[in-house]
C-alpha cells in the first residue's frame, strides 16, 4: 500500500481553489440517487450531513446517544478560532496558519492546516447565520479573546459553552434536513463493522443499542464522524460513550490509523480524587489567561496556600517562560505540572495537583470582572469539590483531553479504503503532534461543512459504483462476525467487570504512555497490555443478553477495541524515537528539558496498517514537507 | 489515585424504578449502596451499585449518562422527588454525594411523561423534543453563502439574553418536574433564543406556530404556569422564555 | 412591487407548516378554522382562560367597589343597585357576557385539567416541590371547582331570589344574620383570593406581558388584588352582622 496524500500542486495559497476547481462534480439531478452513512453527531458529522443533505445526497446519519444534539462536541467549552482580524491585531489566515503548525510542531501537513485557516472564516459566518448566540461587543459586533496562547484575540465564544452552541447550531439544521426528508436519522444506534465490498466502503453493521438487533445498512459512501480515543485512558475529560469501535473496525477493514500516540494532555482539569471517579473535568483554558499557577517552593510545605508567602512559591511557568508565562500551549503547560508534582511539589492530598491562583487577578479587576470572566466556571468547580476559587486557589492537574491521532486520510478527507471518508477528531490531519486551543471546532466545522460536500463528489463521480444492496454477502459476513463476537463478550462470564479492565488500562496508558514516555516504561505498558488483553476474553463477566438493551455490553464491545489499541498506541509511541509536541519521550529532550524534535528521522506522519489479529500491523511512513515555514525549535521563552 | 479524601463514607438505602421496556410494568426494588465515598457523584454511586449487581449476576440498573459536566444534558432521573436531585442549577452528574446524609433512603424515578416512554428502567425516550426541534428549532439557512458575522449587528443584550435562553440541555427535566408534564419550558427557550436574535426574524411566525403546533400533538400536558420547571431546570432557564413564547405564539397566531 | 410578492410569499410560507396553518387570505373570509386551531392550541386555550379570568377580575372590582356602599349606609346600598339596574339592556348584556365567559372558562378549564392529568399516566412515588408552585397554583382547580359551586348558591340567594317586597339591602342583611352562612361566606372569599393570587399574575404570563421587568409588580399586584378581594367581600358580612 502506498500513502498518497493527494495534496494538489503549486502556491500554498492556491492549493483549494485549483483543487476544487479541478474535482469533478455530481449532476444535480443525480446526487439523489446516492446513499452517504454519516456516523457520528458532533461537529463534523452533524455539519457534514447537513451540508451533503442541503446538496441533495440521500444520506443516513448514526448515533448511540438518544438525540443527535449530545455528542460530545457539546462539552467544548473555550472557542472556536478564526482568521477574520476583527480585533486589527495583525491576525490574519497566513498568521492562523503559522501558530497552528508551529503549534503542533511540525508533524502537520502545510496544506491542510492552510486550508483550515482559509475556511475559518466562513465557519463563523455559517454560525453567525445559523443563530448561533456568539458573545458581542456592545456595538453589536462580535467579540474576541485571546485564547490557549495564541498572540491575537481570534477566539470567538458563546460564554463557557461554544462548543454547545455550535452543536446545537448544527443540530438545528440538521433537524430540519430531518423534516425535509433528506436525512434519515438513526438514534442509538452504534456502528460495529464496516463493510468493505470490492475493496470500496459501501456499508455498515449497525447495532440497535435499545433492541439488541444488528443492522445491515448499504450507501454509496461511508463518512466516520466518530470523535477521538481519548477514553483509552479510562479517566479523560471525553464523555463516558466516546469510544474508539467505528473507526477501529474501519482500521481492521483496511484504514491505516495515523499518530495513534498523539494524545492530547490539557493542563487545567480538576485532580482526580478518588478510585471510583468516572471521568475528569476540565476547567476551561481561559482561566489561564488572568490565573497564575504556583506550587511550593519547598516539597516539605504543607501549609494551606493562603498561609505560604510570596517569596515561597514558586510560579515555575513565568520563571521558565518569561514571554508566554502562565500561557504557553497545552503540552508545555502539562509537562511543567507533572515536573513540578514528580520532584515532591505538588499539592492537595494526592500531591498530584498545583494551584491555579486567580487572587492577583481579583485585586487588580475586582471580583465583579472575575465573576463576569469565569463565574460558571468558579461555580462548577465548587460544586465538585466542594471549595471556594474566590478564597483559596483552585487545584488542577492535567488530563486526557484530545487525540490528535486518527484514521489516516488524504488531503480529500478519504482514507485507505475508497469510499471511506473520516471527519473532525476521528481523522488526524490538522493538529500535528499538539493542537491549540479553541482549534478542534474549527476543524470539525471545516471538514462537515466545507470540505466533505466538494471531495466526496468529486469520489462519487467517478467513482463508477454499482447499486448497494443489504442483501450482498459481504453484509452478512460482517454481521455474522459482529455477532459471533457478541456471543463471544456475553459466554466468558468470568469474575471481573467490564469497567474493571478499563480502570486497568487507563492506569498503564497514564502512567507508561502518557504525559512523559520512556523506551523502558513503553515496553513494560506493551507487555501489560498483551496480558489484559488475554484476560480480558478469558475473564471478563458482562451479564445479560445480546437482544436487549444492555450497557454493560456496549460498554465490553468498547474497552475490548481499546485494549486492542492501546498495544497500537503504545507500539506507535515507541516507533517514533523522538519527542515531538505531546509525545515527550524522556530520552530525547534538549538540555533544558524540552522536547527535541529529530526532523531528520521522524519528519513523517506514522501510518498503520492492520494484518490480521496476532500479526504486528505494517508501518507506513508519509513524509512531511515544509516548503513555506521553517522548522524551529519551539520556543516560549 | 490514592483514597486520601474518602475519610467520610456514607451507607444508603436506594428504591429505584426498575422496568424491563416500554410495554411492561414496572416497579420499585430497593438496593443498598454502601461505602459511598462523599466526594462521589450521583451516577458514580450508581455505577458503584451497577458494578457490585453485575457481580453478583443481577441485571444493573439502566440510565442515561454521557459527559458527566452538566452539558450534555443526557442524564437525569427524579431523586427524592426533585429532577436532578436536590441540589439547584444542577445536573445530576453533577450531584455530589456529599448533599446525602449516612442513612438517607433515596428514591429514584424516572422521568415520568405520557411523551417520554421509559425505554428501561430510569431510560426515557426523549426523542419528541427532537421533533419539536425538526419542527421548526432553526434557522432556514443552507451551507456557504452566510453574510459576514458582522453585517447584521446584534445588540449585546439581545445576545446574551438569548444565550440565557440557548444554554437549554434538552435534558426534559422541565417536564418531568411540571404537575402537567408540560414542555413549554423547553420549547419556550429555543422560540425565545431566536426571537431574540435577528436572524432568527424572518421564520419567527413560522416557527412559532410549527413548534407549539408539534409540542401539543406529541401528548405533552399544558403550561398552568407553576414555575417549577425555572424552579427545577438545571441551567435555571428563566419562565420569561414561555411568556414570550406566548407573546409569539399569539402573535403569529392571531396578527 | 414590495407589497405583492410579499403576500404571496407569506401565504406561501405557511403552506408548509402543518399544523394551526393559516390559509390565505381570499378563503379565510369565509372560513375561520385558522381561528378555532389557534384557540384550540394549548396557549390559546390558556389564552381563553386568561382572558376570561381577568374580565372575572374586573367584574369582581365592580361588584367589590358596589358591595362597599353599603358601608355609606342603607340608602347608598339600595340606590347604587337600583341605578345599576336601571341600566337595563346593558346590565343584561353584561350577564350574558359574564355567562359566556364563566362557561367557557369552566369548560376549557375542566378540559386542560383532564389533559394535564393524562400527561402523566404514571405519578410520581415521591413529588417535592421547588418553590415553583403556590398554595393558589397547586389548588387552582379544586378552588375553581368551588368557586363554580359558589357562584351557583351565590345567585340563587341574591340573584333569582323574590326582590318586589324587599329591598336588596333588606335580603342581605336577612343571610348574613345566619352565622352559619357567614362563615361559610367567608371562606368561599377566602378560596376566591386563594384562586386569584395565581390567576391574576399567570393570566398576565400568558399574554406574554411578563418579563424580567414587569415580573414584580405583576406578582404584587396580584397578591393586592387577592388581598382586597378577600378581605374585601370576607368583611362584608363581618360588618353587615355588626351594624344589624
Amino acid at each position: 500500500m502506498q500513502l498518497d496524500s493527494k495534496i494538489p500542486d503549486g502556491p500554498l495559497s492556491e492549493k483549494w481553489d485549483k483543487h476544487r476547481f479541478k474535482m469533478k462534480l455530481v449532476n444535480p439531478a443525480n446526487k439523489r440517487k446516492f446513499k452517504i452513512i454519516v456516523v457520528g453527531t458532533g461537529l463534523a458529522g452533524a455539519s457534514a450531513s447537513v451540508s451533503l443533505a442541503e446538496l441533495g445526497y440521500e444520506v443516513m446519519t448514526f448515533c448511540i446517544q438518544d438525540s443527535p444534539r449530545r455528542a460530545h462536541s457539546i462539552a467544548a467549552q473555550g472557542g472556536i478560532n478564526a482568521a477574520k482580524n476583527y480585533q486589527n491585531d495583525g491576525d490574519s489566515i497566513w498568521r492562523l496558519f503559522h501558530d497552528t503548525i508551529k503549534g503542533g510542531d511540525f508533524r502537520s501537513r502545510e496544506a491542510n492546516v492552510y486550508r483550515l485557516a482559509q475556511i475559518s472564516n466562513n465557519i463563523i459566518d455559517q454560525c453567525v447565520a445559523q443563530g448561533v448566540p456568539f458573545a458581542r461587543e456592545y456595538g453589536g459586533q462580535l467579540a474576541n479573546r485571546s485564547f490557549g496562547g495564541a498572540q491575537v484575540s481570534r477566539t470567538f465564544y458563546a460564554r463557557g459553552q461554544t462548543g454547545q452552541q455550535l452543536l446545537l447550531g448544527a443540530y438545528g439544521s440538521l433537524s430540519r434536513q430531518i423534516a425535509a426528508g433528506k436525512v434519515k436519522l438513526f438514534t442509538r444506534r452504534e456502528m460495529l463493522d464496516l463493510v468493505v465490498i470490492d475493496g470500496k466502503a459501501r456499508g455498515i453493521i449497525a447495532r440497535n443499542l435499545v433492541s439488541g438487533e444488528l443492522e445491515k445498512h448499504a450507501a454509496d459512501a461511508v463518512v466516520l464522524a466518530s470523535g477521538g480515543y481519548g477514553n483509552a485512558f479510562y479517566l479523560s475529560t471525553n464523555s463516558m460513550g466516546s469510544n474508539i469501535s467505528a473507526a477501529f473496525a474501519s482500521y481492521r477493514k483496511g484504514a491505516s490509523f495515523a499518530n495513534p500516540c498523539f494524545i492530547q494532555i490539557h493542563p487545567t482539569c480538576i485532580p482526580v480524587h478518588g478510585t471510583y471517579q468516572s471521568k475528569l473535568t476540565l476547567m476551561s483554558e481561559s482561566l489561564r489567561n488572568d490565573g497564575r499557577i504556583w506550587v511550593p517552593r519547598n516539597p516539605e510545605d504543607k501549609r494551606s496556600p493562603d498561609q505560604i508567602p510570596e517569596t515561597e512559591r514558586d510560579y515555575y511557568l513565568e520563571e521558565k517562560y518569561p514571554r508566554f508565562g502562565n500561557l504557553v500551549p497545552r503540552d508545555v503547560a502539562s509537562r511543567s505540572a507533572k515536573v513540578q508534582c514528580d520532584m515532591g511539589k505538588g499539592v492537595g492530598d494526592t500531591r498530584l495537583a498545583v494551584y491555579l491562583d486567580l487572587k492577583d487577578a481579583i485585586k487588580r479587576d475586582g471580583r465583579d470582572v472575575i465573576t463576569r470572566k469565569y463565574g460558571n466556571l468558579f461555580e462548577m468547580y465548587e460544586k465538585i469539590t466542594a471549595q471556594n476559587p474566590y478564597e483559596t486557589p483552585m487545584m488542577i492537574y492535567p488530563a486526557v483531553h484530545y487525540t490528535m491521532g486518527g484514521l489516516w486520510v488524504d488531503y480529500n478527507l478519504m482514507s485507505t479504503i475508497p469510499g471511506l471518508f473520516v471527519l473532525g477528531e476521528a481523522n488526524f490531519s490538522d493538529h500535528g503532534a499538539n493542537r491549540l486551543g479553541a482549534s478542534a471546532l474549527m476543524q470539525g466545522l471545516a471538514d462537515g461543512y466545507f470540505i466533505i460536500p466538494y471531495t466526496i463528489g468529486d469520489y462519487l463521480a467517478q467513482a463508477s459504483l454499482d447499486t448497494s444492496r443489504e442483501d450482498h454477502n459481504a453484509f452478512n459476513e460482517s454481521s455474522l462476525q459482529v455477532e459471533t463476537r457478541i456471543k463471544k463478550l456475553l459466554s466468558i462470564g468470568g469474575k471481573r467487570t467490564v469497567n474493571d479492565f478499563h480502570r486497568e488500562l487507563g492506569h498503564i496508558l497514564w502512567e507508561n504512555c502518557g504525559m512523559t514516555r520512556k523506551e523502558k516504561d513503553l515496553e513494560k505498558a506493551k507487555k501489560l497490555i498483551a496480558d489484559l488483553r488475554a484476560e480480558f476474553w478469558e475473564n471478563v463477566l458482562v451479564g445479560g443478553t445480546g437482544k436487549e438493551f444492555n450497557q454493560s455490553l456496549e460498554k465490553a464491545g468498547r474497552v475490548a477495541d481499546f485494549l486492542q489499541f492501546g498495544e497500537l498506541m503504545v507500539m506507535d509511541a515507541l516507533a517514533r524515537k523522538e519527542s515531538c509536541g505531546c509525545h515527550f519521550n524522556e530520552d530525547f529532550q534538549t538540555d533544558e528539558h524540552e522536547a527535541l524534535r529529530d526532523d531528520e528521522n521522524f519528519c513523517h506522519v506514522s501510518a498503520w496498517e492492520y494484518r490480521g489479529e496476532g500479526s504486528r500491523p505494517k508501518f507506513h511512513k508519509e513524509p512531511l514537507e515544509f516548503e513555506n515555514v521553517e522548522l524551529t525549535q519551539r520556543s516560549y521563552k | 489515585m490514592t483514597t486520601a479524601r474518602d475519610k467520610s463514607c456514607i451507607n444508603l438505602k436506594l428504591k429505584v424504578w426498575r422496568q424491563k421496556g416500554p410495554d411492561v410494568k414496572g416497579r420499585f426494588e430497593a438496593y443498598k449502596a454502601r461505602d459511598i465515598s462523599t466526594d462521589m457523584s450521583f451516577l458514580e454511586m450508581l455505577d458503584v451499585v451497577n458494578e457490585k449487581m453485575i457481580l453478583s449476576g443481577k441485571d444493573p440498573i439502566a440510565f442515561d449518562h454521557d459527559c458527566r459536566e452538566g452539558i450534555c444534558g443526557a442524564c437525569g432521573t427524579v431523586v427524592n422527588g426533585r429532577t436532578h436531585g436536590p441540589e439547584k442549577g444542577t445536573t445530576l452528574c453533577q450531584l455530589h454525594m456529599r448533599h446525602f446524609s449516612n442513612g438517607d433512603t433515596v428514591v429514584i424515578e424516572p422521568w415520568r411523561s405520557r411523551a417520554f416512554k421509559v425505554v428501561k428502567d430510569l431510560v426515557v425516550d426523549r426523542s419528541a423534543f427532537d421533533k419539536i426541534i425538526q419542527a421548526g428549532g432553526y434557522i432556514s439557512v443552507n451551507t456557504g453563502g452566510a453574510p459576514d458575522g458582522n453585517a447584521i449587528p446584534v445588540p449585546q443584550e439581545a445576545a446574551e439574553k438569548a444565550m440565557d435562553a440557548a444554554a437549554c440541555i434538552g435534558c426534559g427535566a422541565c417536564v418531568a418536574a411540571c404537575p402537567n408534564a408540560s414542555a413549554m419550558l423547553f420549547v419556550g427557550a429555543k422560540i425565545s433564543q431566536y426571537t431574540l436574535l435577528p436572524q432568527g426574524l424572518p421564520e419567527a411566525k413560522k416557527r412559532a406556530l410549527a413548534m407549539i403546533g408539534k409540542m401539543d400533538e406529541l401528548g405533552f400536558g399544558n403550561c398552568a404556569n407553576e414555575a417549577e420547571c425555572e424552579k427545577q431546570c438545571p441551567k435555571e432557564i428563566s419562565i420569561e422564555n414561555i411568556a414570550r413564547m406566548n407573546r409569539e405564539f399569539l402573535k403569529a397566531g392571531l396578527f | 412591487m414590495i407589497t405583492c410578492p410579499n403576500r404571496f410569499r407569506r401565504v406561501r410560507h405557511y403552506a408548509v407548516v402543518k399544523s394551526y396553518r393559516r390559509p390565505n387570505l381570499k378563503i379565510m373570509q369565509c372560513d375561520m378554522n385558522w381561528f378555532i386551531r389557534i384557540l384550540g392550541s394549548s396557549i390559546g386555550k390558556k389564552l381563553i382562560m386568561a382572558l376570561t379570568g381577568l374580565g372575572f377580575c374586573i367584574f369582581l372590582f365592580a361588584h367589590l367597589a358596589g358591595n362597599l356602599t353599603i358601608c355609606a349606609g342603607e340608602d347608598a346600598f339600595n340606590s347604587y343597585a337600583e341605578r345599576l339596574h336601571a341600566l337595563g339592556p346593558l346590565v343584561i348584556l353584561t350577564e350574558i357576557g359574564l355567562l359566556f365567559f364563566a362557561v367557557a372558562h369552566v369548560f376549557i378549564g375542566a378540559y386542560l385539567f383532564y389533559e394535564n392529568f393524562r400527561a402523566r399516566p404514571e405519578r410520581y412515588l415521591v413529588k417535592k416541590n421547588a418553590g415553583g408552585r403556590t398554595i393558589g397554583s397547586v389548588t387552582m382547580p379544586y378552588t375553581g371547582l368551588f368557586i363554580l359551586f359558589f357562584i351557583v348558591l351565590h345567585l340563587i340567594d341574591f340573584h333569582f331570589v323574590e326582590k318586589t317586597d324587599q329591598t336588596i339591602y333588606q335580603i342581605v342583611l336577612a343571610t348574613f344574620s345566619n352565622p352559619g352562612y357567614a362563615l361559610f361566606y367567608i371562606v368561599s372569599m377566602i378560596i376566591v383570593a386563594t384562586h386569584v393570587s395565581h390567576g391574576f399574575w399567570s393570566a398576565f404570563q400568558t399574554l406574554g406581558v411578563y418579563n424580567s421587568k414587569y415580573m414584580l409588580p405583576l406578582r404584587v399586584m396580584g397578591t393586592i388584588f387577592s388581598l382586597a378581594v378577600g378581605l374585601g367581600f370576607g368583611f362584608l358580612p363581618i360588618y353587615i352582622s355588626f351594624i344589624s
